[in-house]
């Protein structure tokens, strides 16, 4: 086979070889990457926000007591992926009401990392369970590793219905930015 | 005597050879030779490349050995194209047809991938086919080649393997059907069939299990198995080289030696470039694998088999009784023994196909009869307008679920896609609530009136003659139902002139309506009816009769006072049905009831 290696040929072939190699693998790899990719197409990002109105919860105003919050769940229609869901939850909300009689809604997801927030009655703070987070009735951070307050969410309320617009917010982060 | 050469892998170089001689690079490139050689000293990967690369192909390269490079291609592409739906699709009944569908319309390249996948098995199929006839023209499956053939032979069972369980996951009424003929064939098989067709659907039924099982079979086990196989039978190919064309002495195949790189091996890239593009093509042209709409259990689908089982459903049809399905399972089995016995009925190691006639034209012909018979059932079903009439159907359906499917499709399944039609909702309401007791077909409802031309002057003349009458509330049979109107034709068409002016009717003569209202004390009609659309009485309150809102009132609650009173037959739907399924359902009525029949 040593006559072989001298064969002007086979620059040639391994050109073949290299460039239909390239072609197929352009080819098939274009429409694969985008097919895996197709989550982060922009055009989704603004159609799951569309739409977002306030969300009737199971409470109303004369069913808060003062510095006493209260968890409700925010209920929903969605769109998830193939699946249209009917009533699910897409998440939960503390509710604290003032002296004023103001209705205030915080996210009870921990702005660190996505923890669900708990109410500790005897200290009288919100709490994060996995970095220990500690956050006042007003939201502000009390201690821990979390960057900002709690997330506040619009409520829109009147005597019979509390409304909450139901947001997420990017995690860790200083500022509070909409997802 | 043209026995082939069995070469051998060449002897290993040391494996520090690469390192230590020097090598002719460019400039800039010593660094990447430098790690070449570093990996090579510790893993000793070149002696495996040269491996595949070094192989001789005695006579040199040829066009013919393409084949298995291509079927290996095509298998890697499948996949990739699997792996790729998979991060997609949800073997689930709720979720199977639904992932499946927005895949096919929604995904970026989703029809694209999901078409590659699905016509690529087809072209491994094809090419498995054309790979077999090329080893039965050269007889390569000859001693000492048998377990190359035999573990061949073993792949393209898998490959109907990985056809059979993949024509399911779509979930669609199109593989729905043909899953459900498939498990009652293997429930016919002697002795294990009961037992393997509740193992593989999972139970008594298709559902759940059936996925799941079949998803499992098609994406873990049978790859797994067929990269088994694949490596054996690329083992055993490699230890007895390639098969050269007959009739070639040795000595002067042993001259034309070519290594495998590069010339068997660009041949082997240039077939599998054009087999992609040429896949590639009908997928754009077809825009990608049908998907037929979501499975209905109670559905007619006309099932048919993928095209390469079409002749084994063929031969099904000239066995009656028992042996139809015997036929189903022995045919496979006789056609795979007799593939498989082959080096050994044609043992002569001549491989000249001058010299092997027998062999070769029983293999012509046994190719014709699968030919044919794949043939006649397309033929048949071209010819067949009732066949063709249920499949335009069917792709109606597909269409509509289809387009419904973007909106999102309920977790109770694939079916539930077509609540996403208000038309199509309104009318399974009306099926459910409705039908029991009324009709549109003018022969007259069950328990309630029918209400083909509910509107019309027609219906209400009728009515005001023979309020019990069939078509009316004959099948209501209510006790001191509303008696007949007697009096003469001019006085009925004034009293029906006043309740069809109710319905809102623009052609209503407002004259003859008055004249009518005149009439309803002497009559005795306003003894039980009133007009003021608030009091109640014996007898509805005529006010409005017919528009949308009565309708919405009756359905609501015919018997509020106002409307059947006591009299009422009709269940109570205001908590039922939500208030737009009730509007929805009024307004299905009045449309109903003013169609046209079609013929």
């Amino acid at each position: 086979m040593a006559e072989d290696d001298a064969d002007p040929r086979r620059g040639f072939l391994k050109m073949v070889i290299g460039g239909t190699t390239a072609a197929v693998g352009v080819l098939a790899a274009v429409p694969g990457i985008g097919f895996l990719l197709h989550p982060l197409r922009a055009k989704l990002a603004a159609a799951a926000t569309a739409g977002n109105e306030p969300i009737r919860v199971a409470a109303v105003p004369a069913d808060l007591k003062v510095g006493k919050p209260t968890r409700v769940e925010v209920i929903s229609n969605v769109s998830d992926g193939w699946a249209r869901l009917e009533n699910v939850k897409l998440g939960a909300a503390w509710l604290i009401k003032s002296p004023e009689g103001r209705v205030r809604a915080f996210s009870t997801v921990c702005p660190h990392l996505g923890c669900g927030i708990d109410w500790d009655e005897k200290g009288g703070t919100f709490n994060c369970p996995c970095h220990q987070s500690g956050f006042g009735t007003e939201g502000q951070c009390l201690y821990g590793p979390s960057p900002r307050g709690l997330d506040e969410l619009e409520v829109v309320a009147s005597d019979s219905e509390i409304r909450v617009r139901y947001q997420r917010f990017k995690a860790a982060t200083k500022l509070k930015e909409p997802i | 005597m043209t026995e082939p050469p069995t070469p051998r892998a060449q002897p290993r170089r040391p494996s520090s050879s690469r390192s230590t001689v020097p090598q002719k690079t460019k400039p800039g490139a010593t660094a990447l030779t430098r790690l070449g050689a570093w990996m090579d000293d510790r893993t000793g990967y070149s002696a495996v490349v040269k491996l595949i690369t070094d192989e001789p192909i005695p006579g040199g390269a040829r066009w013919w050995y393409v084949f298995g490079s291509v079927l290996t291609f095509l298998l890697v592409l499948e996949f990739i194209t699997g792996i790729l739906l998979a991060a997609y699709y949800d073997p689930s009944v709720s979720g199977a047809w639904a992932s499946t569908a927005f895949i096919q319309d929604t995904l970026t390249f989703g029809w694209f991938i999901r078409g590659l996948h699905s016509f690529g098995s087809s072209a491994l199929i094809v090419l498995a086919a054309v790979h077999a006839a090329q080893v039965v023209i050269f007889g390569a499956y000859k001693a000492p080649r048998e377990m190359g053939w035999l573990s061949g032979l073993g792949f393209m069972g898998l490959l109907l393997l990985f056809a059979l369980s993949g024509y399911g996951l779509p979930w669609d009424e199109k593989g729905y059907a043909a899953k459900q003929v498939d498990f009652m064939i293997t429930g016919t098989a002697p002795i294990a069939g009961p037992w393997l067709q509740r193992l593989m659907q999972g139970g008594e039924t298709m559902g759940n299990y059936t996925l799941t099982h079949i998803n499992a079979a098609h994406t873990y086990i049978l790859p797994a198995l067929a990269v088994l196989i694949l490596v054996v039978h690329i083992v055993i190919v490699k230890r007895h080289g390639v098969t050269p064309r007959w009739g070639t002495d040795e000595v002067r195949l042993a001259r034309a030696t070519q290594p495998f790189w590069p010339y068997q091996a660009s041949r082997n890239a240039v077939a599998c470039g054009v087999t992609f593009v040429i896949l590639a093509l009908i997928v754009i042209k077809m825009h990608g694998a049908e998907l037929a709409g979501p499975a209905d259990p109670t559905g007619n689908y006309q099932a048919r088999p993928e095209w390469y089982m079409l002749p084994i459903y063929q031969v099904r049809k000239y066995f009656e009784g028992p042996l139809e399905m015997l036929i189903v399972v022995v045919s496979p089995a006789v056609i795979s023994l007799l593939l498989g016995s082959l080096p050994w009925l044609d043992r002569a190691p001549d491989r000249d196909p001058r010299h092997r006639k027998p062999i070769l034209v029983g293999a012509v012909i046994g190719a014709i009869m699968l030919c044919v018979l794949g043939y006649l059932p397309i033929r048949r079903d071209g010819k067949d307008a009732a066949f063709q009439q249920s499949r335009a159907e069917a792709e109606e359906r597909a269409q509509l679920a289809r387009t419904l499917a973007k909106k999102g499709v309920l977790p109770e399944g694939g079916l539930a896609v077509y609540r996403n039609d208000p038309a199509f909702h309104v009318r399974e309401l009306w099926g459910q609530h409705c039908a029991t007791c009324h009709s549109f077909t003018g022969a007259g409802g069950k328990d309630g009136p029918d209400f083909k031309g509910y509107n019309s002057r027609a219906w209400i003349a009728g009515f005001l003659r023979n309020p019990a009458g069939p078509g009316y509330m004959a099948g209501a049979k209510l006790e001191k139902g509303m008696k007949p109107v007697t009096g003469t034709d001019e006085e009925l068409a004034a009293l029906t002139e006043l309740v069809y002016a109710e319905t809102g009717a623009s052609d209503a003569d407002r004259a003859l309506a008055s004249k009518g209202q005149g009439l309803l004390s002497e009559k005795d009609c306003d003894s039980c009816h009133d007009f003021d659309g608030t009091s109640g009485n014996t007898g509805p309150n005529l006010k409005g009769r017919g528009t949308l809102a009565y309708l919405i009132d009756v359905i609501g609650d015919a018997g509020d006072d106002r409307l059947f009173g006591a009299k009422n037959k009709m269940p109570r739907f205001a908590n039922k049905l939500s208030p737009e399924e009730i509007g929805d359902l009024a307004r299905f009525v009045l449309a109903e009831s003013r169609r046209q029949p079609a013929h």
